[in-house]
């Protein structure tokens, strides 16, 4: 799959990989916190989804940018073997977690061909992240123990929390970096600057 | 001992277990695990006992709270049995009570397993048998072991930033709305000159004749020797094993269902 990548491109996934890897555990203290306080009634996990986006972003931040095949998947996956080199509580369990969010969210641009790359197909992959991983939180955590209205109301939240965090923010964070002009050499770069050209004639 | 095991193989033998105990929802297959797991990291590490309680215990918080979560809000499967004790409008009865403490106890095992590999395990390491072992192409290890090394660099950055930042009269944010603005005056500049590094190592690498072949030499070999295979079948074993003496106890139970 990488074979088709420049060295450029591989290091950039890698590079974001490691970054979002520093902020995805970030938030997991973020999370640990927002349970504390949610705990007493029985809602404690939801301190996770609220915040769940954060963990995708890195997959809709690179696939934006390179707009390539697999761009999503690996990037995602990086970041979460990066935390295990970091020292990670979650252990190498976090990599195969990665790879699923990763995979919801290629789903999202495979279904494009890789060729829309709009706010609304963004904002799908976030979705996409937010329910593959869900449906792996079904088997791996247990929640199959749960009732239904609480399964369904965490996955809303989930999903809500991925348009918004991974898909929207995601999407802002990339546009504001194009702006600055280091992505110039990659494919986001390129439509950024002749969409400028185009505007200052 | 523990940490002379080659690192790919030591994280399948933390990683099969963990994805094999989520099929079991009853107390006591997690708990024989857990206590295999703590006693395999204190007889073959040198893992001070201090360190990795404090790794540990937020796990234990965490456990409770989704066993609690379980207790109150189970699903069909989950909800028979006698009425323990009510609570607000919640019963609580004796199948959702072990069932929440049966996936804490989970959760709780599959933390001691992915510390028994953190704890162990170094990264560098790691990266390096992940391309032996698994075939992870070259440029991604060798690009995400660059990235890695530049961690305390992006600290130091950071640092430079809000230095830079305060010596021209900006201050501390206060408010939900400054913050937000003060967000993107760091995470922007931060993520640019990381973008700015990558492409710079990229034309080092290239530079310096790195093609990415795949039959490459290499300078740390890592090779996987008999014990290796020995350390991933006790731990897959350890898992039947547990299996095995739950249902002798009568209390086995996967995906809800009795044996």
């Amino acid at each position: 799959m990488t074979n088709k990548w420049n060295l450029r491109e591989i290091v950039l996934m890698a590079i974001l990989g490691v970054v979002f890897a520093v902020i995805y555990l970030f938030f997991f203290t973020v999370g640990t916190g927002l349970t504390n306080v949610l705990t007493p009634f029985g809602l404690g996990p939801f301190g996770y989804e609220v915040i769940f986006g954060i963990w995708f972003i890195v997959s809709i931040i690179t696939a934006y940018i390179i707009r390539k095949p697999g761009a999503a998947l690996i990037s995602e996956t990086i970041a979460g073997g990066v935390q295990v080199l970091m020292g990670s509580p979650a252990g190498p369990m976090l990599i195969v977690s990665a790879l699923i969010q990763g995979l919801g969210a290629e789903t999202a641009f495979a279904a494009t061909k890789y060729r829309n790359f709009s706010t609304g197909v963004l904002v799908a992959a976030g979705i996409g992240a937010a329910v593959f991983s869900f449906i792996w939180g079904l088997y791996h955590s247990g929640y199959l123990a749960l009732s239904l209205p609480l399964l369904s109301s965490m996955l809303i939240v989930r999903v809500i929390s991925g348009a918004l965090i991974a898909g929207l923010l995601g999407k802002w964070i990339t546009e504001r970096l194009a702006d600055t002009g280091v992505l110039r050499s990659y494919a986001l770069g390129k439509e950024w600057q002749s969409k400028r050209e185009h505007k200052a004639s | 001992m523990l940490t002379s095991i080659n690192p790919t193989m030591k994280a399948f033998a933390v990683l099969i277990p963990a994805l094999l105990l989520a099929v079991t929802y009853d107390p006591l297959t997690p708990s024989i695990y857990l206590v295999f797991t703590i006693l395999v990291t204190f007889l073959f590490s040198k893992v001070a006992f201090k360190r990795w309680l404090v790794i540990f215990s937020p796990f234990l918080l965490l456990a409770v709270s989704f066993a609690w979560m379980t207790m109150l809000h189970p699903s069909e499967a989950f909800s028979g049995g006698d009425v323990l004790f009510s609570i607000w409008s919640f019963q609580v009865t004796s199948e959702s009570f072990w069932a929440g403490i049966s996936l804490g106890l989970r959760s709780l095992s599959f933390a001691a397993l992915s510390l028994l590999f953190i704890l162990t395990t170094d990264s560098t390491k790691f990266m390096l048998s992940l391309m032996q072992q698994c075939k992870l192409p070259p440029k991604l290890t060798f690009g995400i072991l660059a990235g890695y090394r530049f961690l305390p660099t992006f600290r130091y950055e950071l640092q430079v930033l809000r230095q830079a930042h305060r010596i021209r009269g900006v201050g501390r944010a206060r408010g939900m709305k400054e913050r937000l603005h003060q967000f993107r005056r760091y995470a922007i500049p931060l993520l640019a000159n990381a973008i700015r590094k990558a492409e710079r190592v990229a034309l080092a690498m290239e530079s310096k004749g790195f093609t990415g072949e795949p039959n490459r030499t290499h300078y740390h070999e890592m090779t996987i020797h008999k014990r290796d295979w020995v350390f991933v079948s006790v731990f897959f074993v350890m898992f039947f094993v547990s299996v095995f003496l739950s249902y002798q106890l009568g209390f086995l139970n996967i995906f809800g269902k009795q044996f």
